[in-house]
């Protein structure tokens, strides 16, 4: 599903976050909005002070003296309630929240002080804190209603600084009952000081995914492409853990990490004792990936006989674990208890040999850039085969 | 050792091993020895400054078989207790740290993390928030 | 500034030598044991603890990376993460914190069974004589809340606590109302015969949140055998007991114990069919108690112990076959043991713990106030032996216990890790110290490790259950470690006597 489009643009002095509505509202209800005008809906014929940007499929009539965004290339992905920011004169227009939505995130920056071979969104290196912190306050504020989880994301959210504890303080505030789950490497954690302020936040609902992709030092800095990273982890997990943070492992299951990965769930096991969740993650063909698939892909199809052993592993020892961006197809009925339907909604796919696949509602599906890259054992499951009544009816 | 049981005649059977004295330490064969009393008499005399012999005396009547197959238990173990103690030499030091950093207080005797923290953003910065530890190994 | 990507070389060189953690080895068929300082351990290949202590192991395979990530071997290309490998051996050593947490009260010494192999009951009816009294209860009850544990545990036991039903009574409510003053958890459990029990008892027990614990030795046979009372019919008052006690209490809050004696020794899998057969789902395959007859025989304890080691295989088969045709039943021993071998945990069972449990973990306040470190240091006191009687909750506070001769020389001989024998010894972090045993068999706080029963028996049973994680036959593993984090064995109840 669309995340961004491109409109003609006039009257911004900065970006402009607001909540979409295409009726007409009241002037007192009009202030957190942004009015989508349809072509029936003349801009003469309305007065539209009050909303904070006009934004309109087709050109207007007469330019308005507000901020407006017209002309768009794409807009029938756009639903009132959604909350877009609309970023100044260059016009574009981005949609940052869907009420509708299962999976919510929050982006905070492009910053990254690794650079893992499979991200799927590669760092720059240009300082958007501010910029995107401004936007995230803002945006918090309007987030109606409180989703019962939020996920922060970015690049690396630690490197925000302070302006991260600002924003965790800020939906603390706002929306507490929120559970909120910061995607981080978890090296800044490393430095007591740092996790120690982390945990003064207090926030009640908190959790931390941190990535590890080996028991090796130099496997796993390899992989996220950063001396020292694995030896920051790993004391960046103990820290946190001893200030109270939850925290979460995620592995990302591809040719750099399947030889060893019994060896991995294990050194967490001994050594991470502590994380209440472990996520085994399929590879996405987006970001980095492309570029590196020589190195990384395997086909999730010949890597079961590892990831059974690795789940079995930690089943038997009590830790919880799930398996992520996994078509049921791909996965051993084993295995299909841990699958999750991880894939945020506008990223989900399904190919053709799925329409007739009687797993389809508890399958997670593909990623959209799968058409390009993806098992060859995708195909449809029937219902005559063992284990699949139990998880799909 | 038990030197003074009236079984260690000079012609009771028994099993006689030489050691390599530059191999085992004489406190690796006490060591040793202090294992294989439960069924066996054990001297040890040094032959010369090379060599030691340590002769085991079974306790309970045992045949030849037995005798030889305690000779080769006991140089293995004598071997095994060397090693040992080479192990003890070099990680002595990093055990008696380990078990300090085990035993005190919270945050006392921790190490810092080493390496850089932040990206080239952060690294351009003067007065950032975090303070960039570099590794001259880096 | 556009990102490059660099090869592994640059992360992942291979390093010209490496450093040797601490770690202690042993030889187990045909194979290399290391266990490190944190009690991880590692099969590896014969031949390579000599290779690692001359640094002629190749760094570039995956046997060097596998002792490397088992903190076994660290190098100059990353940190050894000492504070992570400190961190770990602190938790095996979490039984030492916060003091005495399980305060044993004999609260009668009277009786009317006669088992063989107890030395302390007494066959009177008269009240009074051996039984707590009211202000012994008081200051016994001070010293257990003075400990700094959070949690404690009040095990009454006896002779036949509920023959003294009047001083339970007048304990309890005491106990409780100074944990809940000072914020401590309690938890509370009788050992008793269950041969005089009622249900009013059962019930005082029940609105009391009070947990049973009682003997089952085996078949009726083999439990009257062992237990003889007037009658004869100790098995059936006590499988009465049991389903009574269950009515009322519920089934989680009773549970069974079995003494092994030398009639024992050749009816493992019998004595494992009654406890299936009476619904149990954990039992423990104790060792003999060599307080029976090895001190009064001075017998040497090689042949029993012999004995008992296959009693336990046997057992622990049985077990195993139990467990696979579909019904849960943990063996306690192997699972203390193999909480310290498969997970970073020690233990709370205070008869396996270094330092030893015994005063340190556990303290028996007997009927007449003298003050114990261990439910065998009492029976030794029958025989005139107060070696371990650390002083009277009438005279002493808890400081002056702790600092007192009887205290501190067994605090001496109670680290495995500083005991000859045991210091090399590549299962010293799976098994324990224990001062009073090796006294009482030996003659020595210390001990003399190749002929003592203690090591011989742990020993074996720990290279068995080596060669059984090693063997991994998968659904094997999958029960053994249903009992590691089972949670229908609960410790407190185990360590009745």
């Amino acid at each position: 599903m669309r995340l961004t489009t491109m409109g003609v643009a006039g009257n911004f002095e900065t970006s402009i976050v607001g909540i979409l509505t295409a009726e007409s509202l009241p002037p007192d209800q009009r202030t957190k909005r942004i009015r989508f005008l349809a072509p029936c809906d003349a801009s003469d014929d309305e007065n539209l002070s009050g909303y904070r940007a006009l934004l309109s499929h087709d050109e207007l009539q007469s330019v308005p003296n507000m901020p407006f965004v017209h002309r768009l290339r794409e807009s029938d992905h756009l639903k009132d309630g959604d909350i877009v920011v609309l970023e100044g004169n260059a016009g574009l227009v981005r949609s940052l929240y869907r009420p509708y939505e299962q999976h919510h995130h929050l982006f905070v920056t492009e910053r990254c002080n690794s650079n893992c071979l499979m991200c799927s969104q590669p760092p720059k290196d240009r300082d958007d804190v501010d910029a995107l912190t401004a936007r995230n306050l803002e945006l918090i504020n309007l987030i109606t209603p409180h989703p019962p989880y939020l996920t922060i994301t970015g690049g690396e959210p630690t490197l925000l600084g302070d302006n991260l504890f600002t924003l965790i303080s800020q939906l603390k505030l706002s929306m507490p009952e929120t559970e909120l789950h910061i995607l981080t490497n978890g090296r800044t954690f490393a430095w007591p000081e740092y996790s120690r302020r982390f945990a003064e936040l207090e926030h009640p609902n908190i959790s931390l995914g941190i990535p590890l992709y080996s028991d090796s030092a130099g496997a796993h800095d390899y992989v996220v492409q950063a001396r020292g990273a694995f030896d920051q982890t790993v004391a960046g997990l103990h820290q946190a853990a001893r200030n109270g943070i939850r925290v979460e492992v995620r592995v990302v299951l591809h040719k750099l990490t399947i030889p060893r990965l019994t060896n991995l769930v294990d050194y967490i096991y001994r050594n991470l004792t502590f994380v209440e969740h472990i996520a085994l993650m399929g590879l996405e063909y987006t970001g980095y990936t492309p570029r590196n698939i020589e190195a990384l892909w395997i086909d999730p199809y010949d890597y079961q006989d590892e990831l059974e052993e690795a789940v079995a592993y930690l089943a038997v020892r009590n830790m919880t674990v799930s398996i992520y961006n996994h078509q049921l197809c791909v996965l051993r009925p084993s295995l299909w208890s841990y699958a999750r339907k991880s894939i945020s909604d506008w990223k989900t796919l399904y190919l053709p040999e799925c329409e007739t696949c009687s797993a389809l509602s508890a399958c997670g599906g593909l990623f959209q850039w799968a058409v390009k890259k993806h098992s060859d054992h995708i195909r449809s499951i029937s219902l005559s085969q063992p284990g699949v009544a139990q998880k799909c009816l | 050792m038990d030197q003074s049981e009236s079984i260690c005649t000079p012609d009771a059977p028994r099993a006689v091993v030489e050691i390599d004295r530059s191999m085992v330490s004489a406190e690796a064969l006490l060591k040793t020895c202090y294992w294989f009393t439960r069924d066996f008499v054990c001297e040890i005399r040094n032959r010369n400054e090379h060599v030691a012999e340590v002769f085991l005396t079974p306790r309970n009547p045992a045949s030849a078989f037995e005798l030889a197959s305690a000779k080769n238990a006991f140089t293995t173990s004598a071997m095994d207790f060397a090693l040992r103690e080479k192990i003890e030499a070099k990680t002595s030091g990093i055990r008696d740290l380990l078990l300090a950093k085990a035993f005190s207080e919270s945050g006392v005797l921790e190490d810092l993390p080493e390496g850089v923290f932040g990206d080239t953003v952060e690294e351009m910065k003067p007065g950032g928030m975090f303070k960039i530890l570099s590794n001259p190994k880096h | 500034m556009a990102r490059v990507f660099y090869p592994i070389e640059r992360f992942a060189p291979v390093p010209p030598t490496f450093h040797l953690l601490p770690f202690r080895f042993t030889r187990l068929n045909g194979k290399e044991l290391l266990v490190n300082e944190a009690g991880e351990f590692l099969f590896v290949p014969a031949g390579t603890v000599q290779r690692l202590t001359n640094e002629q192991l190749d760094t570039n395979t995956e046997l060097y990376r596998d002792l490397k990530a088992k903190h076994f071997v660290y190098d100059e290309s990353s940190s050894p993460l000492l504070d992570i490998l400190a961190t770990k051996v602190r938790t095996k050593y979490d039984h030492i914190c916060g003091g005495t947490k399980l305060h044993i009260f004999v609260v009668t010494l009277r009786c009317e069974h006669s088992c063989e192999y107890c030395q302390v009951s007494r066959q009177t009816e008269t009240r009074g004589e051996f039984d707590m009294s009211t202000s012994t209860a008081d200051r016994a009850i001070a010293m257990m809340m003075d400990s700094p544990a959070r949690a404690v545990t009040l095990e009454i036991q006896g002779g036949e606590p509920l023959l003294a039903f009047d001083v339970i009574q007048y304990i309890i409510p005491r106990a409780q109302r100074q944990a809940l003053e000072k914020g401590k958890d309690l938890d509370i459990v009788v050992c008793t015969n269950l041969a005089c029990v009622t249900d009013d008892i059962l019930k005082y027990f029940r609105d009391e949140g009070v947990k049973v614990s009682t003997s089952l030795d085996g078949p009726a046979f083999l439990h009257n055998k062992n237990r003889p009372r007037p009658g004869g019919n100790s098995y059936e008052k006590a499988i009465e007991g049991i389903e009574r006690s269950r009515a009322i209490l519920g089934m989680e809050s009773v549970a069974a114990l079995m003494t092994t004696t030398a009639a024992s020794l050749d009816y493992a899998a019998e004595i494992v069919d009654e406890y299936v057969r009476c619904d149990f789902h954990s039992i423990f395959l104790r060792p003999i108690s060599p307080y029976g007859f090895a001190i009064k025989t001075r017998h040497r304890t090689g042949y029993e112990m012999g004995r008992f080691l296959e009693f336990y295989k046997q057992g622990l088969a049985h077990i195993l076959k139990v467990n696979r045709g579909g019904y849960r039943i943990a063996e306690v021993y192997t699972q203390i043991l193999l909480t310290k071998i498969l997970t970073p945990h020690g233990t709370r069972y205070v008869d396996m713990q270094s330092p030893a449990g015994e005063a340190w973990n556990v303290l028996v306040y007997n009927y007449d106030g003298d003050v114990y470190a261990s439910d065998e240091s009492r029976m030794l006191a029958e025989m005139n032996d107060f070696t371990f009687r650390l002083g009277n909750v009438h005279k002493d506070t808890r400081r002056t216990i702790f600092t007192g001769d009887a205290a501190l020389q067994l605090f001496q001989a109670s680290c495995n890790q500083a005991l000859a024998g045991c210091s090399d010894c590549a299962f010293q972090s799976y098994c324990a110290a224990d001062p009073v045993y090796h006294h009482a068999t030996q003659g020595d706080m210390y001990g003399n490790r190749p002929t003592s029963g203690f090591c011989a028996r742990n020993m074996e049973v720990i290279k068995q259950l080596f060669s059984i994680i090693e063997e991994n036959d998968r659904e094997t593993m999958r029960i053994l470690w249903s009992w590691v984090t089972g949670e229908s064995v609960r410790n407190e109840v185990v360590e009745c006597a």
